[in-house]
């Protein structure tokens, strides 16, 4: 069946954007704000910084807009921004430290079906882990980066990125171990893999 | 039995192992587990699902989208579909629109208006320029109709200044008044039509010129 269209194509919107019309920045953000903030919020580790890290990528797309040529996806493209934003905005912030508080209970989560509960295990685990093996494990694992990507992305080998992640894989499992035997201990539902 | 260590089972998520270590994970069931188990694990996170912004994210983007100028309502051209026009064709079709604009207002606030606007006559020049057939000819017709704007606004103001003195028809107030009367009648008529890009292109001239009026009224406080 032929699919009706009910308004502006990605290409016009992108076109439009780049203009600096609200309406299709408006639109491009309601279609990709919840993958953007999805990749910096898991980078980061934290609210907080999300959000800021998010905005810098948004910023850093419009700003680009008229430079978007076509040759990837748009999302694969903003994509690329939104890590390298995140990335960048964790190395130059001189007061990061490691975060010594108490972790989010839950992250909002959209809601797509599946374990939930698993789901927010897995994100309290990615919180947890040390940067350096969290943003492998992140590029990796969950957003499908090559070693060789990864490599680009990170400045490093290929060969220390496929060590971080087993590392990184090691260490996940050890704390979901953790986090299920002490949701045992403490009468919650069980999960484990 | 040594069993194998968890990095090494990690690597075999999505490498080949030696052979040793397919040998041992064959003969040990809980090594073999703990391979299933890191297994499920990276294709959870793989599946992990988009997360929405917090409240408000939108409104702090948009005020700093703004702020650098990255940002601006859709223009007067951009809501009606002329976005993609080159800019002296939309200069010209700005001035044609408005020549419409002077006229029609000339002829409503004159004792013998007609009565509605389909009572005036398409110029003949218009006709011309509706039967261009190519794209350079439609361009040669909106150079000529600008020029002739230009011709015609002069003469018009010479006719207003001769007939009715110096004043008339150029104090900001008085063309402030004769805008707002036009910005009326072309109001309603966009709502009668709300899709004719004829009117709303009409209406967006007079809007804008408007504006331009009640700024220059605002920065001469003394006008009079």
């Amino acid at each position: 069946m032929k699919e009706i269209s009910t308004g502006p194509s990605e290409s016009q919107l992108i076109r439009l954007a780049a203009d600096g019309d609200a309406r299709a920045i408006r639109q491009l953000y309601d279609r990709y704000s919840p993958r953007v903030y999805a990749v910096v919020r898991r980078i980061a580790g934290d609210d907080d910084l999300a959000q800021d890290y998010a905005q810098e990528a948004w910023i850093r797309a419009i700003r680009a807009l008229p430079t978007f040529r076509g040759d990837a996806r748009f999302s694969t493209w903003l994509h690329r921004i939104a890590v390298n934003a995140a990335l960048q905005a964790l190395r130059k912030s001189e007061t990061r430290k490691k975060r010594e508080g108490p972790v989010p209970e839950q992250v909002p989560v959209a809601p797509r079906g599946g374990d939930a509960l698993l789901q927010q295990r897995l994100e309290r685990a990615l919180d947890e882990l040390p940067y350096g093996m969290r943003r492998v494990l992140i590029l990796h694992d969950v957003e499908g980066y090559t070693h060789e990507e990864i490599g680009d992305t990170l400045g490093v080998t290929s060969g220390t990125s496929k060590s971080q992640l087993f590392k990184a894989r090691a260490k996940m499992r050890d704390m979901l171990t953790a986090l299920d035997g002490a949701a045992q201990e403490s009468g919650a539902e069980a999960w484990s893999i | 039995m040594e069993h194998l260590n968890t990095e090494i089972l990690a690597r075999l998520v999505d490498q080949t192992p030696q052979p040793e270590e397919a040998a041992h994970i064959a003969e040990c069931e809980e090594c073999s587990a703990e391979l299933e188990a890191i297994r499920s694990q990276t294709d959870a996170l793989r599946s992990l699902p988009e997360i929405r912004p917090p409240q408000g994210d939108w409104q702090g983007l948009e005020a700093r989208l703004r702020s650098e100028g990255l940002m601006n309502d859709p223009g007067r051209f951009r809501r009606i579909g002329l976005a993609q026009t080159p800019g002296w064709m939309r200069a010209a079709a700005a001035a044609v629109l408005f020549l419409s604009g002077a006229g029609a207002g000339a002829l409503l606030t004159s004792p013998e208006a007609p009565e509605s606007l389909g009572d005036l006559e398409m110029p003949s020049s218009a006709a011309t320029f509706a039967t261009s057939t190519s794209v350079e000819a439609a361009a040669t017709a909106v150079r000529v109709a600008e020029q002739n704007y230009v011709a015609a606004i002069t003469r018009y103001q010479q006719l207003l200044i001769s007939e009715s003195g110096v004043e008339a028809g150029s104090d900001p107030m008085s063309r402030m008044a004769a805008l707002e009367y036009l910005a009326t009648v072309s109001q309603a008529a966009v709502r009668q039509a709300p899709g004719d890009p004829y009117l709303n292109g009409f209406l967006v001239s007079v809007l804008g010129e408007r504006e331009a009026t009640a700024q220059l009224v605002a920065s001469r406080g003394n006008w009079y």
